[in-house]
């Protein structure tokens, strides 16, 4: 062992590369998925057909959703298995927008407008509204985290889930003749009428490639971006140590909260994504406990706060099941053993917490501390 | 029980920069500390002794906001303390170390610094999101910071390995480092040579004195070995079952009957 504590008394010249800001440099990312996203939807159907174009877009929307849960699970450490609720909220008040809306501006709740038209930007901004409202849930939803830990928390989101479901099944069945909604007095629109427990239908289908992968984009980024902060290492040091980061000046509360609102935010645009996809047609049953368990085993399976890993285990989880026709009937059981399987074999999942890239990196010295355990 | 025992001296005078007036908790019927009150000045280097069990970590807690005490003051320069957050109290200038080690044991050797350096940054989600020029600048201030504490103390090379691949010595070295990343006034070392062997006790010593000197913090420190204590602190607090039963200079403590007392009944962990 080395002397434990000795201090130098040099000063150390600074010596290491400085990154300076950038704004355009910063937009960078951004313009580069935007453009991938824009080939991708004008290209990648031709290429590998409407079938699989559509499984590119699940997987899309996917990611969003397990790249944003893991902020909250897998970066926070907290345990949040209600992300399809919020999901399902949003995507609920993206549809409600873009339906009633459609039919307020132009008579009609069908698409309107090409690639880029008016129609796809109300569609756009609903999705954002959507984001903006299950946020409001995050953030009503986290403060319970404040108090509550593991299986307690776990119960709090799961709850939050079932409530959403029931909610979402007393609502009235949808007005579809644009003279009716014309006419229907506050009693008939409060709560909205958005069709009860069959699902939300006729909402108009303006989900395409382009914006789901010009989502995913801002999700990653983000998300890359909050992992490398300062307050990206202050969710994870609540993650950690709880005592430790708070004894290092980490208001945990707030990045508790921060983290929900954060995870749900995007969930909620990608509930909107989900809402107006085609042959999709949103229902309570989407906020339910299964979709959130989906959500969670992706984030297990990548490894807890690797956004490449959690990525891959979305890719994986979503387009297998829509190769293996006679999968869905066994989806649950194969799930469950799983995550058994990754518990027993590599409990801090595929990737742990590293990403993709780290390992062609050079390898890091694991010298196993020779340490005693530490006296308590 | 004998009652607390204070010996006056020159160097308890009312401009102490920590001011610990009359604090006490419970657990349930356990009185785990009572009426513990302890003047520490700018740049004080005080011990706070007794057998295993008698509250001294519980006195850090206390001190930290990790426990909120029953009843008494804190008060650090002109800041009444109260009852506010562990966090705000850090960042009000008290800094500690855990006697069982807790780094943040998957961030690297300089995250864990950077980490503790951060708490007066005031970038938010924005610009961090949008890589600011602002968030860059501040981002590089981190990050040096880190890597200079990380130099004085001869960690560098070990910057960007996991905290947990450190050897156990160097993880009490990182504890203390990164409580120092914090700019702190107090400086609470709670058995930082636990686990240690007698040389590195001794360069411990040595350094605690010189982080003294080179960070201008006052330092409160736990530990059972004795002639470390003795040799390097001004000022000695001792405990026993909660209860202050003694407080001096080292050459007063050292013969004071009820100290050794308290600790023949406990069990001496002296080497
Ligand atoms: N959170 C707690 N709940 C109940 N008892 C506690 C708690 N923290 C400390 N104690 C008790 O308070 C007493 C003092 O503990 P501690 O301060 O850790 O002693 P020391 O650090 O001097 O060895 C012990 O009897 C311990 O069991
Ligand atoms: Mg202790």
């Amino acid at each position: 062992m080395v002397g434990t504590v000795s201090l130098s008394t040099k000063n150390r010249e600074q010596k290491s590369e400085l990154r300076t800001g950038n704004a355009l440099l910063g937009l960078l990312p951004i313009a580069a998925g935007l453009g991938i996203a824009t080939l991708m939807h004008f290209f990648l159907p031709g290429l590998i057909g409407q079938f699989y174009a559509r499984i590119v877009t699940d997987i899309g929307i996917t990611i969003v959703l397990a790249v944003s849960l893991n902020i909250v699970n897998g970066m926070t450490g907290q345990f949040s298995i209600g992300h399809a609720g919020f999901m399902t909220l949003g995507g609920y008040t993206a549809a409600t927008i873009t339906y009633y809306g459609s039919m307020f501006l132009w008579d009609s709740a069908g698409k309107h407008g090409g690639f880029l038209g008016s129609g796809e930007w109300l569609f756009i901004a609903s999705c954002v509204a959507g984001g903006l409202f299950a946020a409001f849930a995050g953030y009503i939803v986290g403060l319970p985290s404040l108090r509550l830990r593991g299986d307690y928390l776990a119960i709090v989101t799961l709850g939050f889930g079932e409530i959403v479901r029931v909610i979402l099944q007393q609502t009235g069945k949808t007005i579809d003749d644009v003279e009716d909604f014309k006419n229907a007095g506050w009693a008939q629109l409060i709560p909205p009428p958005v069709g009860g427990a069959v699902g939300f239908d006729g909402v108009p289908k303006y989900t395409n490639l382009f914006w789901v992968y010009a989502v995913l984009t801002i999700t990653i980024v983000v998300a890359y971006r909050l992992k490398g902060s300062s307050l990206g290492r202050a969710m994870i040091s609540v993650r950690e140590d709880e005592i430790a980061a708070q004894a290092m000046g980490v208001n945990i509360s707030r990045q508790k909260v921060l983290a929900f609102v954060m995870a749900a935010f995007f969930a909620g645009v990608a509930g909107g994504l989900f809402a107006h996809e085609r042959g999709v047609i949103i229902s309570p049953k989407d906020a339910g406990f299964q979709r959130s368990f989906d959500y969670v085993i992706m984030t297990v399976l990548g490894g807890r706060g690797s956004i490449t890993g959690v990525t891959l285990a979305a890719v994986l989880l979503t387009a297998l099941p829509e190769m293996l026709r006679d999968f869905e009937q066994y989806r649950l059981i194969v799930y469950a053993l799983l995550l058994i399987f990754m518990m027993l074999v590599r409990p801090q999942g595929l990737l742990g917490i590293h990403e993709i890239w780290n390992f062609w990196q050079r390898p890091k010295s694991s010298v196993k501390s020779a340490s005693p355990e530490a006296q308590v | 029980m004998s009652p607390p025992a204070t010996t006056s001296s020159a160097v308890q005078s009312a401009d102490a920069l920590l001011d610990v007036d009359q604090i006490g908790i419970s657990f349930g019927g356990l009185k785990a500390v009572q009426n513990f009150s302890l003047k520490l000045p700018r740049s004080g280097l005080f011990g706070l002794i007794g057998p295993n069990g008698a509250g001294k970590t519980t006195v850090f807690n206390l001190l930290t906001g990790v426990y909120r005490p029953d009843c008494g003051q804190i008060r650090l320069g002109s800041t009444q303390l109260g009852r506010g957050k562990p966090h705000e109290i850090t960042a009000a200038g008290i800094a500690r170390t855990f006697q069982n080690i807790r780094l943040f044991p998957n961030l690297t050797v300089l995250d864990n610094v950077r980490l503790a350096g951060q708490l007066r940054n005031s970038r938010g989600l924005l610009d961090t999101v949008l890589r600011t020029r602002g968030y860059h600048q501040e981002e590089n201030g981190l990050r040096e910071k880190a890597l200079n504490l990380l130099e004085i103390f001869e960690l560098q090379d070990r910057a960007e390995e996991l905290a947990s691949n450190l050897s156990y010595g160097h993880q009490r070295k990182l504890e203390i480092i990164r409580a120092l990343a914090t700019d702190p006034k107090v400086l609470l070392l709670d058995e930082p040579a636990a686990g240690l062997n007698p040389q590195e006790k001794r360069m411990l010593a040595h350094s605690i004195q010189q982080i003294r000197d080179r960070f201008q913090v006052a330092v409160l420190l736990i530990e059972h070995d004795m002639p470390l204590v003795m040799e390097i602190c001004e000022r000695i607090v001792v405990l026993d079952h909660g209860v202050t039963i003694c407080e001096g200079v080292p050459s007063e403590i050292q013969n004071d009957p009820r100290v050794i007392a308290a600790y023949l009944g406990g069990g001496l962990e002296e080497n």
